[in-house]
């Protein structure tokens, strides 16, 4: 039988979700807001139920009835759990207005789209009725009660596209009063109706594709069509090799006439950009026409054999650390922590399916990346989160070009998948950043980072062993397989236009991963398997094929994946992104005691196979060979891409257009100025996001996000820091801590010094906290994130990716940072239409920097915040400052400076510096009280935020010599804002002194509520401003831009 | 005294629990022998009541997101509970044993009705999951896990932490719980929306107690979001351990 249940809050109760809904339909439909007087959000449940009615009564009664909070409606199946009528009425006699008028949207999820609730609710009734029911389908949805005398159809359907649904993964209805009231949604037949049926009418056909007579043409337009984003460079490649004699022999033998759609599909997700980085493993020529140089850059070579080899992997091989245990070989780079624990760490990108889905596209990012650090070495268990994410402004006006998503909606669905990605998983989100600007309008960019831990030795083992031998069983666990993400890897690999498929989108389940990690981490201390990685991109093409490669090779037999629903095509199962699984190489002997252990924590497998040593990637169906892949061939077959660089040269600065002289303008608008910055997007408060993220679960938290004053009363006031502390061992004080550095403002003037600055900020952020650096015992690993507009073809853009990895290069070695881990997105571009005119949208190129530092003594941690009324201020490090690229010049041309200069980096002072506060020399850096980095909108807004939380103010007196403009709000390298106790101040300044740390005495911080600013007396006009700290708190809190 | 001697803790995992392996380490840091068991290995076992109270002082039951929170919070974890060990956790108090849920686990108390069948607990009033500090203020002196403390400053971490009584018995069942001290812990605040402001309770016997506050995240003065202003005090134990030696104390006196 079927049956529908419709549960909603009593009326006596406030009902938050549909108070979230209407404050988004205010922001995106005022006028329709305006004409909703009233709502409710109920949930709806659609079952067949193959047992007898009274344990379907009994089972639902318990599972979706709250006595005290609910009203549930099920037609006439259970009268008890209703209200007076027994349905809607009820709920619109309730209702302010009456008699209203109602309408209702009810939501459905599309047919093989991912449903949480429904796999929750099955487990339920399996539960309260003590037996599997293997043959009940459940399905989920909800249903938007909407009261208002106004509102029409058309309005509903507004509020379904761009509020309530994503028509991708969500069908919508719209339900008039009339028929509300009446119940025929209850009606057995109308319920089958309703329940999302995934009837493919597949076949279990394998095709073979004949590419040998194509021409060029022929062979792009079939790799454009079917989706596997194969250059005509390696179309040909592939067809050349199918056609040697000795493979079409070889293959004769196995019975493998032509290539099969399984095996150009394997090829297709092995070499697709997003698997391969065939652009940083590329052949680059690279000129520049002008000869501008950044300051101290080395010269760039004029061909460059893979930017990867020469730039990433080149840099930290000339590092060579010592506690380096494994670095670009697995699926995140493992440091040694101590001599009894390692710890992993590795960022994602999730631009492209977030784009689509924002929320799915964020929940399975932040999962993907838990899996890659569950994958990593013998398997590590993540202990924390990070997330940046870069959008375009959420107040964007313009028309959108067609199918792409207003950034608030981007950002709300981002924010919410990672909220449950994350906090699902138990996993602490403890540092990220929120980047703002026109260009991610065509694609944003989803950053998810995970940090794992784990023993050094397991099971007799060193943590980073990656070993197959030939006989081990492949067994992959965890989620089932479906439509879902089939062409995740080479969609990625293509610029987002209006025919991007839907079955690229995918929804996470971080419960069913949440039992796969917990299940891993327990196999993994038995020693129950020799090998793990994870399924990502690519699926078991990738997953199995990269395995492969450790023994030698792999024959498997897909029909026995277990399948979401029937009809898939042998090379949908090999390819499928399907969320939440691993995949194992198990040893024979202990096969039976890890698939029972699995079968007891509740995670399903799958054993298809074995590892070989074959030196063949081979997969069956249902017994029968459908593939055969030379992995010398899958692997090192792929053409080498030739790219051109060519670098125009720095463009010039900007002139700014003021007529204000200096020093006057600037005592007249730098109160303003300040106040304005602080409102900016890009440095406002991030507590509305932070907060909504658990920062603290796994009880290892020391410094968080936010410093908070006060806290728990009335008067808590929070403030930022810098990078986040955790103490991942009980018994050692000793931690880790996490920073992250992302510029792509100065991508605009040089993308080499975007990427300095980036590896700049995210090491002094770790600084900030307390990392250690510098000192014989310190670990500092950073991982790099880079997202590109498309340089294929394009040789500027290629030239700004040359110029960004040398730039990092640079920094890295300067700062003696190894590069760990990384990952590139190179086709960051929308091509689409804006009232039927061509658009073409390409990020601006953005590299992320993540760094991981360990602080010997996590007592020795810090905040930025001033402490007390009367402590010193100083300016720790450089005090040069540029304009250009900076966020005053994007609120402000009335600077009256001409022109405006960038700042350059000078490693040898950084070096000091560093060395300093991360304990390498001197002894007074332990009296430092608070430390915060100088970055976006320069100086004075580093200041305004040490004093922000705790509402002191501050007297301020400029560096001499420096224009004020640029000394107050320009942005530079290497230069922090610290506090000191004056009974410290007196050592602390001899120290620097005699140990050569530049430093200027600022000010003092006072009781007041004043922040007071003057310029160097001696200056040639002096100024002097002041502005009151609340209203910097009350610009900087900036309400109602987000939700 | 050696591990086996303790008195013993046991703390479910497994279906989304996250918070187990804090939890039994605050146990630990307060005198207890904490054993971390997967939900489905103590059912497998089929380990009746009599075998609980004859081998564990208490039973806890730490926070996270069992089964996703995916039919209200802590809803399918009490079903579990109640219907596959289908122990009387009453009978358990009345034994001399201790309860504490935290968080997901207290969810799953009041769900199971331990606190009564006229209270619930759903979404913040705001409807967003929140991180943040609070204050919290024991009420009387029922509750045996929170025996002679004052005001306490905890994380809380959850989206939904509004605890409710049925508004057409509101008064009664309030009134009922106040004279038996059952509202043991208030909010100095209004994080969510709680009725009362209520932050936990306790059963009739003052042994099971819920918090949606996280005492075992706060055992180290460095949890605590202003520790940097007390730099010199780093090595100091954080006010949510005393939740757990009240807890020892009482599990010595009952041995």
């Amino acid at each position: 039988m079927f049956a529908r249940f419709e549960v909603a809050v009593r009326p006596e109760f406030s009902d938050p979700h549909v108070q979230s809904i209407l404050r988004k339909i205010q922001m995106v439909h005022p006028a329709i807001a305006e004409k909703v007087r009233w709502g409710r959000l109920m949930d709806v449940c659609w079952i067949e139920f193959s047992g007898p009615r009274e344990d379907l009564i009994r089972a639902a009664t318990e599972i979706f009835y709250d006595r005290v909070l609910q009203w549930m409606f099920s037609g006439n199946l259970i009268p008890s759990a209703t209200g007076k009528h027994g349905g809607m009425l009820d709920i619109m006699e309730a209702a302010p207005n009456r008699p209203g008028k109602f309408w209702a949207l009810e939501r459905r999820f599309r047919g093989g789209v991912t449903d949480n609730v429904a796999r929750t609710a099955a487990e339920a009734f399996e539960i309260v009725l003590g037996k599997k029911l293997p043959d009940c389908r459940y399905a989920s949805g909800a249903m938007l009660l909407l009261e208002g005398d106004k509102l029409t159809e058309d309005d509903l359907a507004l509020i379904a596209r761009d509020v309530f649904c994503n028509e991708l993964i969500e069908t919508w209805t719209v339900i008039p009063e009339s028929e509300l009231k009446n119940n025929n949604r209850f009606h057995q037949e109308r319920i089958k109706g309703d329940l999302p049926k995934v009837l493919f009418r597949g076949s279990e056909a394998v095709d073979t594709v004949d590419l040998s007579g194509l021409s060029d043409t022929e062979l792009q337009e079939l790799s454009s069509r079917k989706l596997w984003a194969l250059s005509l460079e390696e179309m040909r490649a592939v067809r050349d090799h199918f056609n040697r004699s000795e493979v079409v022999e070889r293959r004769k033998a196995l019975g493998l006439e032509g290539l099969t759609d399984v095996e150009i599909e394997v090829i297709a997700q092995t070499w697709s950009e997003h698997c391969k980085h065939k652009i940083f493993g590329a052949k680059v020529n690279y000129s520049e026409t002008s000869a501008d140089r950044a300051e101290g850059e080395s010269s760039i070579p004029s061909e460059i054999d893979s930017l990867f080899k020469t730039t990433i992997a080149g840099t930290t091989r000339e590092l060579s650390r010592p506690w380096l245990l494994s670095v670009f070989s697995d699926n995140a780079g493992i440091v040694a922590f101590d001599d009894d624990d390692a710890f992993c760490i590795k960022v994602e990108t999730h631009n492209s399916p977030s784009a689509l889905d924002p929320y799915g596209g964020a929940l399975t990012g932040i999962v993907g990346v838990n899996r890659d650090i569950l994958g990593c070495g013998l398997g590590a268990k993540p202990i924390f989160n990070t997330d940046v994410f870069c959008v375009a402004p959420l107040d964007h006006r313009e028309p959108l070009p067609d199918r792409l998503l207003h950034p608030r909606r981007i950002l709300e669905g981002v924010r919410r998948g990672v909220e449950h990605g994350g906090n699902k998983s138990g996993i602490p989100t403890v540092n990220g950043a929120l980047v703002f600007d026109e260009r991610y309008l065509g694609k944003p960019l989803v950053y998810c980072g995970t940090g794992g831990f784990m023993p050094r030795m397991i099971a007799g083992r060193p943590c980073e062993t990656k070993e197959i031998q030939s006989g081990d069983r492949i067994v992959v666990i965890g989620g089932r397989v479906g439509k879902d993400g089939i062409h995740g890897a080479t969609f990625s690999s293509l610029a987002l236009d209006e025919s991007s498929p839907v079955s690229a989108v995918q929804l996470g389940d971080p419960i069913t991963q949440k039992r796969v990690a917990d299940f891993i981490l327990e196999a993994r201390d038995q020693g129950l398997y020799r090998a793990v990685t994870d399924n990502g991109a690519g699926g078991l093409s990738s997953s199995v094929g990269e395995l492969a490669q450790l023994s030698g090779g792999a024959r498997m037999d897909v029909s026995r994946c277990k399948l979401k629903y029937p009809g898939l095509r042998p090379f949908e199962i090999v390819v499928s992104e399907s969320q939440e699984r691993m995949t194992l190489a198990v040893p024979h002997e202990k096969l039976n005691s890890f698939l029972e252990l699995a079968e007891r924590r509740g995670v399903e497998t799958s054993e298809l196979g074995e590892f070989t040593n074959s030196g063949q990637l081979e997969i069956l169906y249902r017994e029968k060979l459908i593939a055969s892949l030379d992995l010398e061939f899958l692997h090192n077959g792929v053409p080498r891409l030739e790219l051109t660089a060519q670098w125009p040269g720095r463009p010039k600065a900007p002139v700014a257009s003021g007529t204000g002289g200096g020093a006057n303008s600037y005592e007249a608008q730098a109160a303003a100025t300040l106040i304005g910055l602080m409102a900016r997007p890009n440095i406002a408060s991030k507590e509305w996001l932070i907060r909504q993220y658990d920062h603290e679960v796994q009880g290892t938290s020391v410094i968080k996000p936010l410093h908070t004053v006060n806290p728990g009363t009335a008067d808590a006031s929070s403030g930022p820091n810098d990078g986040a502390v955790l103490k991942p061992k009980l018994n050692s004080d000793s931690g880790l801590v996490v920073g992250c550095g992302i510029n792509p403002k100065l991508s605009d003037v040089d993308p080499y010094l975007m990427a300095q600055s980036a590896v700049d900020e995210a090491v002094r952020n770790v600084l900030c906290a307390g990392a250690d650096f510098g000192r014989a015992d310190s670990v500092l690993a950073l991982c790099d994130n880079f997202c590109w507009p498309d340089p294929v073809k394009d040789p500027a853009k290629m030239a700004a990716l040359v110029r960004a990895c040398y730039g990092m290069r640079s920094a890295a070695l300067a700062l003696s940072a190894p590069l760990v881990s990384g990952k590139d997105s190179m086709k960051n571009d929308f091509r689409g239409k804006l009232r039927g005119q061509p658009v073409t949208i390409s990020v601006p190129p953005t590299l992320l920097m993540t760094a991981v530092a360990k602080i010997s003594d996590i007592r020795l941690s810090l905040t930025s915040d001033f402490k007390r009324p009367g402590d010193l201020i100083y300016l720790l490090g450089s005090d040069s400052f540029g304009l250009w690229g900076s966020e005053v010049m994007a609120t402000n041309s009335n600077l009256g400076y001409v022109p405006m200069r960038v700042a350059e980096p000078d490693w040898n002072l950084a070096r000091k510096v560093y060395s300093w506060l991360g304990g390498a020399m001197g002894r007074e850096r332990s009296k430092l009280r608070s430390l915060h980095d100088v970055s976006d909108g320069g100086l004075m807004v580093a200041v305004a935020e040490c004093l922000i939380a705790r509402g002191y103010g501050a007297q301020i007196t400029l560096p001499p010599g420096r224009d004020p403009w640029e000394a107050s709000f320009g942005e530079g390298f290497h230069a922090f804002v610290a506090s000191a106790s004056e009974a410290d101040a007196f050592n602390m300044e001899a120290e620097w002194m005699a140990l050569e740390v530049p430093f200027v005495h600022l000010g003092v911080v006072t009781s007041s509520d004043r922040l007071e600013v003057t310029t160097a007396s001696g200056a040639a006009q002096s100024a002097r401003w002041s502005t009151s700290i609340k209203q910097v708190r009350s610009a900087w809190r900036k309400s109602g831009y987000w939700e | 005294m050696s591990d086996t001697e303790k008195a013993k803790v046991l703390v479910l995992t497994g279906d989304g629990i996250n918070c187990e392996q804090e939890t039994a380490q605050a146990f630990r840091m307060a005198g207890f022998g904490a054993e971390i068991r997967h939900l489905n290995d103590v059912i497998a076992e089929r380990m009746r009541l009599e075998d609980l109270c004859r081998r564990y002082s208490v039973l806890a039951l730490p926070g996270g997101f069992s089964f996703g929170d995916d039919l209200t919070s802590g809803k399918v974890l009490g079903l579990k509970l109640s219907h596959q060990l289908n122990w009387d956790l009453n009978v358990y108090a009345s034994r001399g044993g201790l309860v504490l849920g935290i968080c997901n686990g207290f969810q799953a108390l009041i769900r199971m009705g331990l606190f009564g069948k006229e209270v619930s607990i759903t979404s913040n009033v705001h409807g967003k999951f929140l991180d943040t500090w609070v204050k919290v203020t024991p009420r009387g002196s029922q509750c045996v896990w929170l025996k002679g403390l004052g005001s306490l400053d905890l994380p809380i971490r959850h989206g939904e932490g509004r605890i409710v009584i049925a508004p057409t018995r509101k008064s009664e069942v309030l009134g009922k719980m106040q004279r038996f001290g059952m509202d043991c812990l208030q909010y100095e605040g209004d994080p969510n929306g709680s009725d009362e402001r209520l932050a936990g309770l306790c059963d009739l016997t003052g042994r099971i107690f819920g918090l949606m506050p996280h005492p075992e995240a706060y055992v180290r003065w460095t949890s605590h979001p202003e520790w940097t202003q007390q730099p010199g005090r780093a090595s100091a134990p954080g006010q949510g351990l005393a939740v757990f030696e009240n807890a020892y104390k009482e599990a010595i006196n009952a041995k």
